[in-house]
């Protein structure tokens, strides 16, 4: 059987911490489980265990296996439903990316965003932009994209250590 | 009226009928938008739950961009807005943090000073032009056309850093679908997400998201208004994913402000729409 019962361990405990010490995810401990961020959650709706109030309850508790595993926090929309409906302004949201952060520590992250966010020091937008796509903006009427300053951005990339952190290619 | 047209990625690559009659509608009400020389990707919603440090760098590169040409930032893009708004809000405010994020812009030749505003296209439409003159520039209204107006996530929230309308009842965009003559219709999930920033995640999941907006919608009117890209491509081509295509149109905001200020279906990109939009032109006044 599966293993369900929920203790804090002393690692559990430093979990947690981490993941209140991150911008905008201090106030985990106020969440008193009143479930308002999963019933208003677009994404809860259609994804069964996506459930914002266990992932709460899961941080409380320092489960950081549990909440690290699978795609869990990749699926968050970000649409800040639960952010701005909180009683308690616990902003689930903002546990969510705290723990993107602490999962990206650990060399986790979705190869999807990974590939979005590699993209960006490559090509300065997340998109192609190049000749032949400026050539069909002209067809449409449009002026040339501005050409994006790729230097100063991979520059700003390399000096946060963004690029080795989500494992792309350092700029 | 002179704004830093700050036009994002998806926009610029994707969504020609979009950047084309926002274009004209401005030039239209006489305002100049003035293209970004070097400017790039915003940094994407996804980075700040990444790192916020070079989220907040990225975006305030592009700011910055706007502060040396002396202009407001105006967006079309409800994510590029809201990461905007964020950073500008955040730096402005926090003199630590600013000195920070300009360290790291330090290589760049660029620093965040906080000498400008952003705005979203459809606030600076409603706040700084007025609905007043938008409705006088309505010379070829619509008539009997009924539009379900979808505002998207992040041109109102989080409501404390973006400072606009309520997320639970905003305005702006049914006031600019009245100011074209037609009627903006309240139909139930109106406020709600489309689930695109998971369509790489679980891609059903965001079509599904999609189609039930699309379904409802069409139950109480003709055509869909937008104002964020990626809401945008989830409602068009969440149509295209199913069998049974319900062909509701879908258009961005200053689409149906061009139709109503006299543009042609042509200068206002019409035929760039994946689901045939020409239905509305029979809903004008001649």
């Amino acid at each position: 059987m599966e293993q369900t019962e929920i203790r804090i361990t002393a690692e559990g405990k430093e979990f947690r911490n981490e993941l209140m010490a991150t911008h905008g995810a201090d106030k985990l401990m106020h969440c008193y489980q009143c479930g308002t961020c999963t019933s208003d959650c677009p994404v809860a709706k259609r994804v069964p265990e996506f459930r914002p109030r266990n992932i709460a309850r899961l941080a409380i508790y320092g489960q950081k296996d549990r909440l690290l595993s699978g795609d869990l926090v990749w699926l968050c929309a970000g649409c800040y439903t639960c952010y701005e409906r909180c009683p308690q302004k616990v902003h689930v949201s903002e546990i969510v990316s705290a723990l993107r952060q602490i999962a990206l520590k650990e060399g986790k992250i979705h190869p999807t965003i990974k590939s979005i966010i590699t993209t960006i020091p490559r090509l300065g937008y997340i998109s192609e932009i190049g000749e032949f796509e400026n050539e069909m903006r002209g067809e449409d009427g449009l002026p040339p994209a501005p050409t994006p300053a790729i230097e100063e951005i991979k520059a700003i990339m390399k000096k946060t250590g963004i690029l080795g952190r989500v494992g792309g290619e350092q700029a | 009226m002179k704004y830093a047209f700050f036009v994002g990625c998806t926009v610029l690559s994707r969504l020609p009928g979009y950047e084309k009659s926002a274009r004209k509608v401005a030039e239209k009400l006489g305002i100049e938008l003035v293209d970004m020389p070097g400017s790039s990707c915003c940094g994407t919603t996804y980075m700040e739950t990444l790192d916020r440090k070079t989220a907040l760098a990225l975006a305030a590169r592009n700011i910055a961009i706007a502060e040396e040409m002396g202009l407001d930032i105006v967006t079309v893009c409800n994510g590029c807005t809201e990461n905007l708004t964020k950073t500008n809000k955040a730096l402005k405010e926090d003199p630590v943090l600013r000195a920070e994020v300009n360290e790291i812009l330090r290589e760049t030749g660029k620093q965040f000073k906080g000498t400008v505003n952003v705005k979203h296209y459809v606030r600076m439409l409603k706040e700084d032009v007025g609905l007043d003159k938008i409705k006088a520039a309505a010379i070829k209204p619509f008539k009997g056309l009924r539009v379900g107006a979808h505002y998207g996530c992040h041109l109102l929230k989080p409501s404390d850093e973006m400072l606009f309308e309520d997320p639970n009842d905003p305005q702006v965009l049914d006031d600019l679908i009245r100011a074209t003559g037609a009627e903006s219709v309240d139909y139930p999930g109106k406020t709600e997400c489309c689930a695109g920033p998971v369509m790489g995640i679980r891609e059903k999941v965001t079509w599904d998201v999609g189609m039930e907006k699309v379904e409802t919608v069409k139950k109480y009117g003709d055509a869909m208004a937008t104002c964020c890209p990626f809401c945008y491509i989830t409602y068009e081509r969440c149509q295209f994913m199913t069998e049974n295509n319900p062909n509701l149109p879908v258009v961005h905001i200053p689409q149906l402000l061009g139709l109503a200020m006299g543009l042609s279906a042509d200068e206002v990109g019409l035929g760039t729409n994946k689901v045939d939009a020409s239905a509305l032109l029979a809903k004008q006044e001649a």
